[in-house]
């Protein structure tokens, strides 16, 4: 076997199981496998599942008569989640449109900056090193510093305030502090680097020559991006997209820090009060809950939709 | 791996459909026949090194021609610049009497089979086939696909991705992706050089028969002597960024003008020596003093004939017979061409068996000899050789004897 092709490694890997299996060795090995994988298992058994299951029971607890605040006795008290959800399914609404927002200018802020990176700059090192550095500089402070700074930079006072209105981008009266935009802004800020690591180390991986031969081929740099660059990134995008959709949709910090009390609410706020404030157990565990199976429900659909078997 | 056609039915062959008129769509690009290329003065300078010096080179339409040469000769960025995916630092390229010099690759009508085949992991075989001829909008790109999925005897696997497929079937993929544009030129980037030795001599003769139904020029890029010789009507052999000679293989192996060429392409044994008759003259044998052995060379056939020169002999060009034993066949003329030697090394490859023999003052020269049923030499026997002369070639003495041995 002299040629290397991509489809036979697949092949020859899969006649080195056999060959295991076939020697007797293999029983050993899977045992060494599964001890691999046990710390891991136990961790999340431990600090995964069972908590979820706390929290599912958590959320059908009631509060008997005349108890103090914070205490409530178990139950299976269904009631509670018709009872969040009628209250809260507009911050629901909000945070997943805010997150789908997010991860919408993510890619699209994100996307060309992994691009330049991977491959334009390919071969050029030093200045590849130095634009991963500055994308990932921000991590060394602060989260919420770094949301308090955006405060800053959307005040009415601010620099990029008074220039719009000189540009007369915005109304004179017009605001960017305390709204929707600023937490928009501050969620697709601070989950840019997730979406853009996952975009760059797939375009890393992409092999210069195809590029050559679409364009051999009588296609223009875009048809060549259009119908060879992107489709092969496509597992980059689907992980950047769910690493940002996914925790900005349960995000709290950007909308306390950058948004108002009317109509910003995100519902990892909602949640933080229930638990941390009002004392609301059984209500903020029914809220995460729905969250949670909410958020799997997309993710699944999501990934059916776009994860192709051999891709995902 | 797939079973490759060693003929191929007539009915099957697109080729003579190819030709036929209104086969191609409106619009589609003529190349019946395939274009003639010309380089001029073409030159790539890389930052700390000129990959091609200046350059010329011209290629007839519906040519097989290969570019030879080893590793880092400028072959393939020759043939990147043919294709529009280097730009040259100077000098012209046409393409069919069209200048391309400035035109982006996916303008030129020019296809590439790549080394590495480069086929688009996340499209079928059929998809792949089919890029090309979509980008241009070509009407009939469904059935034009398939009839050069059967050329290349894909059909089967059409709708397979190419990491399904072995190496010899992704190899023929390529090849249809690009063929099937049907390129005035068809530029093929060592597009064997993935696959073992038996499919290789296998694909040599399908693309050979497959340039002969197609009628393309097709510029074959290569570091193998073999497949160039045993493909190419016509080929180049590069050296550092230059071309050393260009004519038919069997011009380059019998007459060849550089040490490097006679080298690189096959083997050489190359005596250093002096003129010492018919230098200046019409003679039409030169006389050489090598190391007080006298050597003929045909005037015709020497590079240089004055002077130091170097004479060449081809190993399977020299008789062999035990010391005092009668030589025939090589020059009668007493004494010239015949050197007497003491074997010192022997390999036996089937057909021939491969001789080292030293010989006071050339060094050890080599001798090729057909087992035709004699006894094999022994290291140790004293033996003679000759040679004629019309077989020797003079070389340049101021050359490299050692240019291009055991170059890759």
């Amino acid at each position: 076997m002299t040629s290397r092709v991509a489809g036979r490694s697949g092949r020859q890997a899969g006649f080195e199981r056999a060959a295991a299996l076939a020697d007797g060795t293999a029983q050993a090995r899977g045992r060494a496998g599964y001890g691999l994988v046990g710390p891991g298992l136990v961790y999340l058994l431990v600090f995964f599942v069972l908590p979820v299951f706390t929290l599912l029971a958590t959320s059908l607890y009631v509060k008997p008569p005349g108890a103090e605040v914070g205490q409530f006795v178990p139950a299976l008290e269904f009631g509670n989640y018709a009872v969040v959800l009628g209250g809260y399914w507009p911050e629901l609404l909000r945070s997943f449109g805010f997150a789908l927002l997010a991860t919408v200018l993510c890619l699209v802020i994100g996307y060309p900056m992994a691009y330049l990176i991977a491959v334009r700059l390919r071969g050029r090192a030093f200045v590849q090193g130095l634009l991963l550095v500055l994308l990932i500089a921000p991590f060394f402070t602060s989260f919420v510093l770094r949301t308090q700074a955006w405060k800053q930079i959307l005040a009415d006072e601010g620099f990029l305030v008074q220039a719009l209105k000189t540009l007369h981008l915005m109304p004179q009266g017009a605001s960017l502090a305390a709204t929707s935009v600023a937490v928009v802004a501050g969620l697709t800020y601070n989950f840019l680097p997730f979406m853009v690591l996952p975009i760059y180390a797939n375009l890393q991986a992409l092999d210069h020559r195809l590029l050559e031969a679409g364009r051999d081929l009588y296609g223009s740099d875009l048809t060549v991006f259009r119908t060879i660059t992107l489709p092969i990134s496509v597992p980059g995008v689907l992980a950047g997209t769910l690493l940002t959709f996914i925790p900005a949709s349960g995000d709290f910090v950007n909308a306390a820090i950058l948004g108002n009390n009317r109509n910003t609410t995100m519902i990892g706020q909602v949640i933080d009060s229930k638990f941390m404030r009002v004392l609301d157990y059984p209500g903020a565990a029914a809220l995460s809950f729905i969250l949670m199976v909410t958020i799997l429900v997309l993710v699944t659909l999501y990934v059916r939709r776009f994860g192709t078997r051999d891709l995902v | 791996m797939g079973q490759l056609p060693t003929t191929t039915s007539p009915e099957s062959i697109p080729g003579t459909d190819l030709a036929a008129p209104g086969h191609q769509p409106a619009g589609d690009r003529p190349a019946a026949g395939g274009a003639e290329l010309v380089l001029h003065r073409v030159r790539k300078q890389f930052a700390d090194f000129a990959a091609v010096q200046a350059t010329d080179l011209t290629v007839p339409a519906g040519e097989f021609f290969a570019l030879l040469g080893p590793s880092g000769c400028g072959k393939t960025t020759t043939l990147r610049m043919v294709a529009g995916l280097e730009t040259p630092t100077a000098g012209s390229i046409r393409i069919g009497g069209r200048d391309v010099t400035s035109l982006p690759s996916y303008k030129r009508p020019v296809n590439t089979v790549f080394q590495s085949y480069a086929l688009f992991p996340h499209m079928t075989v059929k998809e792949n086939v089919a890029f090309g001829l979509r980008r241009r909008r070509v009407r009939d790109w469904r059935g034009r696909t398939e009839e050069f999925l059967r050329l290349v005897e894909l059909h089967h696997l059409a709708d397979r991705r190419p990491a399904q497929l072995s190496g010899g079937q992704q190899q023929r993929v390529a090849l249809a992706r690009g063929l099937v544009n049907q390129p005035e030129i068809l530029l093929l980037d060592e597009p064997l050089g993935a696959l073992d030795m038996k499919l290789r001599r296998q694909m040599q003769s399908e693309l050979k028969r497959i340039q002969a139904e197609v009628g393309l020029t097709f510029i074959h890029v290569t570091h193998d002597q073999e497949e160039a010789m045993s493909m190419a009507d016509r080929m180049a052999v590069m050296n550092k960024g230059r071309i050393e000679q260009i004519g038919r293989p069997e011009d380059l192996y019998h007459l060849p003008r550089t040490a490097f060429v006679a080298n690189f392409l096959g083997r050489s044994n190359l005596m250093a020596g002096t003129v010492t008759r018919g230098g200046g003259g019409t003679d039409p044998l030169l006389e050489v003093n090598a190391s007080g052995h006298r050597l003929a060379v045909h005037r015709d056939r020497a590079v240089s004939t004055t002077g130091e020169v170097l004479v060449g002999i081809r190993p399977e060009k020299i008789h062999m017979r035990p010391a005092g034993a009668r030589l025939d066949g090589a020059t009668a003329d007493g004494g010239v061409n015949r050197v007497a030697g003491t074997v010192t090394d022997v390999a036996f490859t089937g057909v021939s068996t491969e001789y080292r023999v030293e010989v006071p003052g050339l060094g050890e020269l080599g001798v090729f000899a057909q087992n035709r049923g004699e006894d094999l030499m022994r290291p140790g026997d004293a033996v003679g050789l000759a040679w004629d002369a019309a077989h020797a070639f003079g070389l340049d003495g101021r050359q490299d004897a050692a240019a291009g041995d055991g170059a890759v």
